[in-house]
């Protein structure tokens, strides 16, 4: 399951923007650089964590799991801003990142035989009703069909309660690509 | 007469932080960048061999007027359904923290920031 990624919701990811982090400086941002809020974030918080460690990167020996740190403790640090609330009797709050709903709503809807899962965002509304957009390929041999498309909403449906333990409110199935498949 | 004990909150931490490392289908704590500099800093004293993140890191612990409240972010199984895990943490600090230092823990708050596999 591919959910060690170090994607941001916008679908760039934290290498990209560390990567591009003095073109951006040097003022030759994108116009998604400079509109996305994802990307800022995760921009401001490299940005601090180079200059508090400017001195210790100096030094010879860095260990190499230390850049998959670096990453996984920004790209949380992205996702802190958009969570969800999960039901809890206990005093206190339980909540996961709608990041890592998202990755498991995907990967169930990819077990579905013909179709592959694109984007998928998981939005909470006014009222606490979690409510998923999924976006999806086809392959031509289900594109008429739409007992593929009922298998997903039943699978998605099942892992969101057996998985993340979420009622969904609303899930929205949007197929926006047909794939062929070789021999067909 | 009267004694006051006084337990600092990076001990509740820790011991927080067992707790919730224990606990079945958390796969670790995620200090975030906070903790990941301190984790650091601590670190450069070491020459780096220290970099392992404290027992500690990803366990936030308040005191106000006596109520205690602690604030944990993790990464959870992929095998084990997320909410339960959470509710399983927050279960185990609160019972742990007393059966270590005995103070009554007053809400425990769990962020799963992650699923992964183990």
């Amino acid at each position: 399951m591919a959910m060690t990624d170090y994607e941001l919701p916008c679908e760039r990811d934290v290498e990209q923007v560390w990567e591009r982090l003095d073109a951006v400086g040097a003022g030759l941002a994108d116009e998604h650089e400079l509109t996305c809020p994802h990307c800022r974030a995760a921009r401001e918080s490299l940005l601090a964590l180079r200059e508090a460690t400017t001195e210790l990167v100096a030094e010879d020996d860095v260990p190499p799991a230390l850049f998959g740190r670096i990453m996984s403790a920004v790209r949380a640090e992205v996702r802190r801003g958009s969570m969800v609330a999960l039901p809890t009797p206990e005093p206190g709050f339980v909540e996961i990142s709608e990041q890592a709903v998202a990755a498991v709503l995907r990967y169930a809807a990819d077990t579905v035989d013909g179709v592959r899962a694109r984007r998928c965002r998981v939005r909470t509304g006014v009222d606490g009703v979690v409510e998923v957009e999924l976006t999806l390929a086809v392959s031509v041999r289900n594109v008429a069909g739409g007992a593929a498309l009922a298998l997903v909403r039943e699978r998605v449906t099942a892992a969101a309660a057996a998985r993340v333990g979420l009622t969904l409110a609303k899930l929205d199935l949007l197929v926006d690509d047909v794939y062929g498949e070789p021999g067909e | 007469m009267s004694v006051d004990y006084v337990i600092a909150d990076p001990v509740i931490a820790s011991v927080a932080a067992r707790a919730a490392i224990d606990t079945a289908g958390v796969v670790r704590l995620e200090p975030g960048l906070r903790g990941l500099v301190t984790a650091w800093t601590r670190a450069a004293r070491q020459r780096w061999k220290g970099l392992d993140p404290a027992p500690a890191d990803g366990v936030r612990v308040r005191t106000t007027d006596g109520r205690v409240t602690v604030e944990i972010d993790l990464v959870t199984a992929s095998a084990d359904q997320a909410a339960a895990v959470g509710r399983a943490v927050q279960r185990a600090v609160g019972r742990f923290v007393t059966e270590q230092t005995g103070l009554v823990v007053d809400e425990v708050s769990v962020s799963i920031m992650d699923i992964e596999d183990r």
